[in-house]
């Protein structure tokens, strides 16, 4: 019955999860008050000067004349019907907005994980392979190198030379706003566009993922059960693709896993590089606009993010290590 | 005297072909401008954040346009008449407009754009067309301004950036200022609205059927954002981009990119918007509510270090609260020059004189200098001051905070010492001057008022007579007394009038035609 045991397992996990998201909620809307200054300051300061009466006006349609608790539970009370409210700087729902932004933001984040995973995988085995040879060394120090240089100088550099000097790759944008394909035209006009921000955003985890899997595979490589599998008469390249290579892929999936939420926030830099229109730029824009609503949506929706990346996780353990139980 | 404009359609044709030039210009092309940062919505009636109008005056009009001398020419008005004692504004509107959905424009659209919408959500039109007391339709395409005071500033307030034209029967339906077109503009302008995707770009597609018979010549104008100031100047090299103004460019990559065959810069364009860079005092804290002090300051301030260093040369220094650019039309006025050869001498002795001795470090007194959180120009240029203060014995602190802090700290708590500012003129003194010194405009909460909540009935009783006088030598006058009172008393140090650089792909023509730059329509705008 691993099926049905698989099924109430998420749902069990899913429902643990409610309190978590409406912690992440709470604490966020009570840390918003804190900052000071308020969206109707800034939509009159964005107009260059507005009048007392506009003002109060403002503040009264968005309810900020209203005690805090009041905001608070009205927000609750909306959230549990699913209305994220409306975002009056930007006039437009809030849940609008944030679907508008999704799947780029999913886009990205599916391509930098799988190119930053297989390749760092990649490059950790090769790393752990020809460990203490030249190559590794080569292999090693270049992670380190990726791993420190900051994303943004990155993506600006390789807009420089592979967009500015080269012309192989457009400067920004997720497609091309001159010619506006339409079908398969347009998929690989995408692809072309998510090129350069995948590979940035990419660099950091891989040199990452590529340090982690190397370390793990050679302390996995020192373990009993490796002597047991080569006294049982198995080849090493069985035991290194059998056994080793799975029990080491357990440390890296669940790193993988951690970073998703800050991958979100990675992407903001990036996002502003290449004018990706992802989330991550629509909280920044937010944040200094305090528009609070749109915010704590944003907030609402990485939380959901992050959780279901790490139930994924969760059950990817259980494909790669059965011992691990679904309890 | 009579104050009598009347101009014929003729002479709008006559402009279409002088702009144009007499050959037919090849239609086709897109255009795309880069603005910064994205509009936060699409409704410029009732929001004047500067990107929102730089989309959407392409697909809205006004009621007039404005020729560089900032005099009106026909727009949706193809002739008006301000009656003597400047109650009576009468516009004969074109009968051949329509709205982008096929609805045919009207008076009834004039009156309820004004009166409902403009008049009661507008963050300006509240103030401009506070003495419009009725707009009366006496037959489709007559619309009358009813006025119970003059208002001559609101002659130069028509055009489709800031009083844009809307459909009544799409606006008037439901609540304006969370309406379900706010991100759906529809107008009559030369642009039909097609999308927003937000976060990449607008899409305008050709009006087809435009009043201006022929035109607009292209095809297209996409509107893209990004966020990144080394991404958009990478993009306008390319040529994936081809026009941004307002500062979107850093100063210093705009040198580079004038370089390029392919690109050339203009400071033409913000005649009517005239920016101000000025450094406004509290001036009812010690030591800053002391006159000498505050002239000291405004003495140390090098304007053309700053102009030359921080702005790259886009700008001229400042002659008071009134921008040069006011000049041609005589709404001008010279204050007090405070970068004289023995500047820094003068300052010292005002502050020696003013009770705030050297101590034994040759500081008089310290403060913190609050920097205007737009970017890193002013950051830049509060390190400068920072320094020329040193210079007279104040030592200053740097203090940056985020806007919605920034505003709150500046014009409702009151909390500061000193503090960088950035105000426009826009298209009138009474719209863009008077909000900074006036004292019914000393507003806790209102931002960009006066915040040094300096007055003085003297230039209260000027600022009055202006606002209502009908004759522009009556105004001048007033004009002409102020701006020296105003900088006698030094409430705010004027340091520069910035001139935005607009950095233009090579391939387009006539894309900058009006004062506003790209807050025009882009109608007469083809590729070479």
């Amino acid at each position: 019955m691993k099926n049905a045991s698989i099924g109430g397992y998420i749902l069990r996990r899913l429902l643990q999860t409610i309190p978590v998201i409406l912690g992440v909620v709470i604490v966020n809307f009570l840390l918003l008050q804190l900052a000071p200054g308020d969206l109707a300051t800034v939509i009159a300061g964005e107009a260059g000067g507005a009048t007392p009466e506009y003002i109060a006006e403002l503040r009264a349609r968005f309810g900020q004349d209203q005690p805090l608790f009041v905001q608070l539970l009205n927000y609750m009370g909306n959230l549990l019907t699913f209305d994220l409210g409306y975002s009056f700087r930007q006039s437009a729902p809030v849940l609008d907005l944030l679907l508008d932004r999704l799947w780029p933001t999913l886009l990205l984040m599916g391509t930098t994980l799988m190119v930053s995973l297989s390749l760092g995988i990649l490059l950790g085995l090769l790393a752990a392979f020809w460990v203490k040879t030249w190559k590794d060394h080569l292999i090693s120090v270049t992670a380190v190198l990726l791993y420190a240089t900051p994303l943004f100088w990155v993506g600006l550099m390789l807009v420089l030379v592979f967009a500015v000097k080269l012309d192989w790759f457009p400067t920004s944008g997720m497609e091309n706003v001159v010619a506006f394909h339409e079908g398969w035209d347009r998929v690989w006009d995408i692809a072309h566009h998510l090129v350069l921000p995948t590979v940035t955003l990419s660099v950091f985890y891989l040199a990452l993922y590529a340090r982690l899997m190397r370390a793990s595979m050679l302390e996995q490589r020192g373990l009993d059960y490796v002597t047991t599998a080569r006294a049982k008469g198995l080849k090493d390249a069985q035991i290194t693709r059998r056994h080793v290579f799975r029990n080491a892929l357990l440390p890296v999936v669940t790193m993988a896993g951690v970073q998703t939420g800050s991958l979100l926030g990675g992407s903001v830099v990036v996002e502003a590089v290449f004018a990706w229109p992802g989330l991550g730029q629509l909280a920044y824009q937010s944040l200094f606009a305090r528009d609070y609503n749109l915010l704590l949506g944003i907030f609402f929706l990485s939380a959901i993010l992050v959780v279901v990346v790490n139930l994924l996780v969760d059950i990817i353990y259980v494909i790669l290590d059965p011992r691990i139980r679904l309890r | 005297m009579k104050s009598f404009f009347l101009t014929a359609a003729g002479l709008a044709l006559a402009t279409a072909l002088s702009v144009g030039g007499a050959m037919a210009q090849s239609q086709g092309g897109t255009l795309v401008q880069i603005t910064q940062p994205e509009p936060p919505n699409l409704a410029p009636y009732v929001s004047t954040s500067g990107p929102i109008a730089q989309v959407t005056s392409k697909v809205f009009d006004g009621l007039l346009e404005y020729n560089f001398d900032l005099e009106p020419q026909p727009s949706l008005a193809e002739s008006w008449e301000v009656s003597a004692d400047g109650l009576t504004i009468t516009f004969n509107l074109r009968e051949d407009v329509v709205f982008h959905d096929g609805t045919p424009l009207t008076s009834e659209d004039v009156r309820f754009t004004i009166m409902d919408v403009l008049r009661e959500a507008h963050p300006r039109g509240i103030a401009t067309f506070r003495n419009v007391t009725a707009v009366e339709t006496p037959d489709s395409h007559t619309a009358i301004f009813r006025l119970d005071a003059p208002a001559p500033y609101l002659m130069k307030a028509l055009h489709s950036a800031e009083s844009p034209i809307l459909p009544a029967h799409i606006y008037a339906e439901g609540d304006i200022r969370a309406h379900g077109n706010a991100n759906e503009p529809i107008g009559s302008g030369p642009f039909v609205f097609t999308e927003w995707r937000r976060g990449e770009f607008v899409r305008l597609d050709r009006n087809d059927n435009y009043w201006r018979d022929g035109q607009p010549y292209l095809d297209r104008i996409v509107v893209r954002f990004i966020a990144d100031a080394s991404t958009r100047t990478a993009v306008l090299e390319q040529g994936e981009a081809h026009i941004a103004g307002f500062g979107a460019v850093p100063y210093q990559d705009v040198r580079r990119l004038e370089a390029l065959d392919t690109i050339e810069v203009t400071t033409r364009g913000y005649e009517m918007i005239s920016p101000i860079v000025e450094i406004i005092f509290n001036t009812q804290e010690p030591p800053f509510d002391n006159q000498m002090v505050r002239q000291a300051v405004n003495y140390a301030i090098d304007r053309q270090f700053v102009i030359d260093n921080v702005w790259f040369g886009y700008g001229v220094p400042a002659s008071g609260p009134i921008s040069s650019n006011f000049e041609p039309s005589g709404l001008f006025g010279r204050g007090i020059d405070f970068s004289v050869p023995d500047r820094i001498d003068i300052a010292n002795r005002l502050l020696d004189e003013a009770g705030f001795p050297r101590d034994a470090d040759g500081i008089r007194f310290e403060i913190i200098h609050d920097v205007t959180p737009y970017g890193e120009e002013w950051q830049r240029f509060g390190e400068i001051t920072v320094q020329n203060l040193a210079e007279i014995g104040i030592r200053a602190t740097l203090r940056y905070e985020d806007l919605p802090t920034w505003l709150a700290r500046t014009y409702t708590d009151y909390d500061f010492q000193l503090t960088s500012n950035f105000l426009f003129n826009q298209a009138d003194p009474v719209i863009g001057v008077h909000r900074g010194i006036h004292s019914d405009r000393i507003l806790p909460g209102t931002v960009f008022v006066n915040g040094s909540r300096w007055s003085s009935p003297e230039t209260d009783a000027l600022m009055n007579a202006a606002t209502v006088a009908t004759d522009a030598a009556t105004r001048q006058e007033a004009y002409q007394a102020l701006v020296p009172l105003v900088t006698e008393a030094s409430p705010v140090a004027y340091v520069l009038e910035l001139r935005y650089p607009t950095v233009l792909s090579t391939q387009f023509s006539d894309v900058i035609t009006t004062p506003i730059g790209i807050y025009g329509n882009y109608a007469f705008t083809h590729q070479r």
